[in-house]
């Protein structure tokens, strides 16, 4: 008997050691395979700090919002003659640039805040009005879409403070005006005063009537049917544009460039053609 | 997920952002448009902006590059190394894309569809990769993941899990 309970105390003791060390050596696994995740997780960690300060590093290096070109005080007289020579002797009929009897249009949808309507506008634009415009084969709508202007008033007053310069035939003037001097985007520049700056530097402009053509609701109306009419093309992105023959059919413009003005020049002419 | 299809499944994405990031690269060079959705205008906007080159390099190529390395870590032999290098590089695509969508929505406010697909490709892979490191695998390092250790097969040959 005493044997048998010896064995079984024998084995007892010898379970127990296993299991003493069988536990052992799971929580050793267990601090192991905790070391190796935090290791791994101060990797990851390490590698995604890297990354964010490389991001933050290339916004700053590019520009934090787009790159502008605000010109400063003294430059102002230089930016106003520039859009003088460019627009100047066209004739300019509310939103529209050039005879108004020109065998093409070309509707033009645009954000005065918007950078890549800027790109155009001082782009491939000033080629196309002296090549065409002024040569009477080309006419240009200009047409509001709203898509860089953060807030919905905003986007209104600018809009129809371009259109009730269009009431004294200059509206073409502040759109230039507004797009050379534009200024950093969602920076909140556009303010009554930038406004008035700019109507201030439109040779000729009746101060006054512009003030009071302001409150004129048939502009009002104009910006929300612009909307309608690049809601109706399917235009989401501004600058987008459509030509046709005047009174014709309008077609969506592709173009490859915004700066070179290739892909105007083939579709004025294919438009002539048609 | 066995790690064998988890790689398998990171091969696949890898190679389709390759094939998105190889097509905006010779349309780049090309100089020919981009086939794009229903409005046709955002991806030429966001493709001919001041935004669609970094340094002077087209940010397409970057991509391509970026996809093909991507490529070449999921290539070379399992090891911790190689699993790290491919959550790097996934996380360098990543943060690259999150900053090129920032430039289309606030600059450029136009989107490219297929700037965006690549956005979704190296974002799932990051996630992938991510989880793949982290889990860390029976296969290379030799050790069973507690997953494989525990079950009834728990007996079976280290081999037998991926089989």
């Amino acid at each position: 008997m005493s044997t048998v309970e010896d064995d079984e105390q024998d084995l007892t003791r010898k379970q127990r050691r296993e299991q003493a060390r069988a536990k052992r050596k799971e929580l050793e696994q267990a601090e192991a395979a905790s070391a190796v995740r935090r290791t791994r997780l101060t990797q990851l960690g390490i590698v995604v700090a890297i990354v964010v300060v490389i991001i933050i590093a290339v916004v700053i290096a590019t520009g934090g919002g787009a790159k502008k070109g605000v010109p400063k005080a003294s430059e102002l007289p230089k930016v106003s003659s520039e859009v003088t020579s460019l627009v100047g002797g066209i004739p300019q009929n509310g939103n529209t640039l050039g005879n108004p009897n020109a065998p093409v249009t070309l509707q033009y949808f645009g954000d005065l805040e918007c950078p890549i309507c800027r790109d155009f506008t001082l782009g491939a634009l000033p080629s196309l009005i002296q090549k065409y415009v002024r040569g009477g084969t080309l006419k240009i709508e200009y047409l509001s879409l709203e898509t860089a202007t953060k807030e919905p008033e905003t986007f209104k007053t600018q809009q129809i403070a371009a259109l009730a310069a269009g009431k004294q035939q200059k509206m073409w003037d502040y759109i230039e005006l507004f797009y050379h001097e534009q200024g950093e985007e969602d920076s909140g520049y556009v303010t009554e005063s930038y406004l008035q700056k700019l109507a201030q530097q439109v040779p000729g402009l009746n101060l006054t009537t512009w003030t009071s053509a302001r409150s004129d609701a048939e502009l009002a109306n104009s910006v929300t049917s612009d909307g309608q009419a690049a809601n109706n093309a399917g235009f989401t992105g501004t600058p987008s544009f459509l030509i046709g023959k005047t009174g014709g059919r309008m077609q969506k413009l592709e173009y490859s460039s915004l700066t070179e003005p290739a892909s105007f020049d083939s579709a004025i002419e294919s438009a002539l053609k048609a | 997920m066995s790690s064998r299809r988890l790689r398998i499944t990171l091969l696949v994405l890898t190679v389709i952002g390759l094939g998105v990031a190889s097509y905006l690269t010779y349309i780049h060079y090309a100089g020919i448009k981009p086939l794009c959705g229903r409005n046709g205008g955002g991806c030429e906007i966001v493709q001919t902006s001041e935004y669609s080159k970094l340094a002077g390099v087209p940010v397409a190529l970057i991509g391509l590059i970026g996809y093909v390395t991507i490529l070449g870590s999921l290539l070379a032999p399992e090891t911790e190394t190689s699993r790290f290098a491919t959550v790097a590089l996934t996380v360098v695509g990543f943060g690259f894309s999150a900053y090129l969508t920032y430039r289309e929505l606030f600059s450029i406010h136009n989107i490219c569809e297929w700037c965006v697909s690549s956005a979704v490709i190296v974002t799932v892979l990051m996630c992938l990769a991510t989880w793949r490191f982290l889990r860390g695998d029976a296969a290379a390092s030799g050790t069973p993941t507690q997953a494989e250790i525990g079950g009834p097969e728990a007996g079976a040959p280290l081999g037998a899990a991926h089989s």
